[in-house]
């Protein structure tokens, strides 16, 4: 009896916890969630059957066949009677927001390689260093967000606005990041490499690039939030499309039936790119190790 | 203790055997081509001390002062001293990764600016590429050298690597690792058979100088000595000049063609190191089981050398910290 009370005990460091109850305690919150948010859905739609702060099943999957079968409000498309559900699926709401956010997400990946190579040089070459390493120290402190006003006024409203807030605010933490990176590299590799008769740029790429690319992925991993973060922030405050730009509409009119499948949709599209990151690092990087 | 009255009673044997080692070395002299000759003019070092309470304003440490040594060609040259005489930063700048403050160092007449492919370099820790897998850091020597970074989009390029692919793998046979090693990555080897890679990975440069900084002081025993062995099989072979950094004084009687130690000469920080000792050994090595009492004395001998001033000054706390050493290296020498 005793053992089995300190076995039990939550605070206990050395417990080991049978396998099927800790698998059944982590989905324990998620249930709770659920049940809580039944609940409240319920005892509302009692008093008000029309309620749509806390929308019950009926009214969710009502929003969500909304933005995957239906196109958007204001767009021209009106879809044939006799449209297939793939036809209906690819003029909708949420494929058309997930496009033109996509595009802004990638495009700003994209610009990101540059700032990863600058970083590359900056912490390998002395006089890189030397030039560029207190600018972009400089540079991180702003904050991004401050910027959007000067972005908007002088890129215009449209896309290269809000792509230019994503690498403004995530390309100088990259970058110092992985300067700390190619500067963590042993000495004795880049001796070693030069005394096998490598040039500067043999060293500089096919070297130390090589080595601090894993972590590199890693890094862009953990600033894949930021970076939607300055998206959506963007896309909330100027935009006629997007995934934000939608959450922030349906917001106006109370459209959670909308609002929380879309939450949920970025979320699960994050983890997807997320993961495919770090399928692909393990992949092309079998030598490196956590 | 032996440490004691070692001195004295070394002397004797000792010059008869330092001509009888410059004898062999003159007699394998002409086979070595001039270009694994190094020079060291004068070559001294010193930096400015960090500014803290208690220093004087332009307070410099002086690490080496005044250091001149010929290094002929094919000589197995063993450098060594105490921890931080200074001998790990002499190899850098015969590697051209440090200057020094004044002097010159010459490799094959020409003078050491920069890290370059005249030597060979196999340090202690970091000496593969963790990304690469053992065949592939073997061919990155020859490869790089002859086909840069876009060189490699030539077409002359793919065969060209199967002819270095074949000697890698020639190489590899020769350094004792299976054919099957060659497609593992550096993580998944021991530490030693990471240092015969390394070896193997030098040697495939061909390069006259080879430089290895305590290469396989951090090894246990019976790898360490096996790695003694290939090495000086390796040397007896090619005889290329090597120059081995350690402080393991049985390990380098049993490598080196010549000894040279290295020891501060007086605790100030002014006051830099300049060599003790400079020593001819017998070209064939000397090991506890083939010289016997002589090799100890030798042992004794030398590491009265590296104490440098410090063990003539009557200090009896240093005494007592230096009397388990002596007792030490002989069991931990591994060559036996």
């Amino acid at each position: 009896m005793a053992t089995l009370a300190s076995s039990a005990n939550p605070f206990d460091i050395q417990a080991r916890p049978n396998r099927l109850l800790a698998q059944a305690l982590s989905c324990l919150f998620f249930v709770v969630c659920i049940g809580l948010y039944m609940h409240t859905s319920a005892s509302r739609h009692r008093e008000n059957p029309e309620d749509r702060v806390v929308p019950n099943a009926t009214q969710l999957a009502a929003g969500i066949h909304a933005s995957v079968l239906e196109p958007a409000e204001e767009d021209d498309y009106i879809p044939a009677d006799n449209a297939s559900k793939w036809e209906r699926f690819r003029h909708s709401m949420i494929v058309k927001d997930t496009i033109s956010s996509g595009r802004r997400f990638f495009i700003a990946l994209a610009l990101l390689i540059p700032a990863v190579v600058l970083a590359l040089h900056i912490g390998l070459f002395p006089w890189f260093g030397a030039g560029f390493l207190r600018f972009v120290l400089f540079f991180d402190k702003i904050v991004a967000l401050s910027l959007l006003p000067i972005l908007f006024i002088v890129f215009g409203i449209d896309e290269w606005s809000k792509i230019a807030l994503i690498v403004i605010g995530v390309a100088p933490t990259m970058i110092l990041d992985v300067t700390n990176m190619v500067k963590a590299v042993p000495q004795e590799q880049i001796v070693k490499a030069f005394t096998l008769d490598a040039n500067n740029f043999d060293v500089a790429y096919r070297v130390v690039f090589r080595q601090v690319l894993p972590q590199v992925i890693n890094s862009l991993r953990l600033n894949l939030k930021p970076m939607m973060l300055f998206l959506f922030a963007g896309e909330m405050i100027a935009a006629s499309d997007g995934l934000a730009y939608r959450i922030a509409i349906m917001r106006r009119h109370m459209g959670m039936d909308v609002i929380l499948p879309y939450v949920l949709w970025v979320a699960f599209l994050l983890f997807l790119i997320d993961l495919s990151l770090r399928v692909l690092n393990r992949r092309l990087h079998p030598w490196f190790q956590a | 203790m032996v440490s004691g009255m070692s001195t004295p009673m070394a002397k004797t044997p000792l010059q008869a055997l330092n001509s009888a080692a410059a004898t062999a070395v003159v007699a394998a002299g002409p086979a070595a081509d001039p270009h694994g000759a190094i020079e060291i003019r004068n070559v001294g070092v010193s930096y400015q001390l960090a500014k803290s309470t208690g220093v004087k304003k332009n307070a410099r440490r002086t690490v080496l002062e005044d250091i001149s040594l010929t290094i002929e060609p094919g000589e197995f040259v063993v450098l060594l001293g105490e921890t931080g005489c200074g001998k790990s930063t002499l190899l850098r700048m015969i590697l051209g990764q440090e200057r020094p403050t004044s002097g010159e160092i010459r490799i094959g007449g020409s003078p050491v600016t920069r890290v370059d492919a005249r030597s060979g370099y196999v340090p202690q820790k970091y000496s593969l590429f963790p990304d690469r897998t053992v065949l592939g850091n073997l061919t990155m020597g020859p490869e790089t050298s002859k086909y840069h970074i876009l060189g490699r989009l030539l077409p002359g390029f793919r065969a060209f690597r199967r002819e270095v692919r074949e000697e890698a793998y020639r190489q590899l046979n020769h350094m004792g690792l299976q054919r099957s090693d060659a497609h593992k990555y550096p993580h998944q080897l021991s530490g030693g058979m990471q240092q015969r890679v390394a070896i193997a990975q030098a040697l495939m440069m061909k390069n006259r100088v080879l430089l290895m900084d305590e290469a396989f002081s951090a090894l246990d025993p019976a790898t360490r000595a096996s790695l003694q062995r290939l090495l000086r099989s390796v040397w007896c072979e090619a005889r290329p000049t090597v120059v081995f950094v350690t402080h393991n004084t049985a390990e380098a009687l049993f490598l080196g063609t010549r000894v040279i130690v290295l020891a501060r000469t007086g605790r100030e920080d002014h006051c830099g190191s300049r060599v003790a000792l400079d020593m001819q050994l017998p070209t064939s090595g000397m090991s506890l089981r083939g010289n016997g009492q002589e090799f100890l004395d030798l042992v004794d001998h030398i590491e009265h050398f590296s104490r440098g001033d410090r063990a003539t000054a009557a200090d009896p706390e240093l005494e007592a910290a230096l009397e388990p050493d002596s007792p030490a290296v002989s069991t931990d020498g591994d060559p036996l």
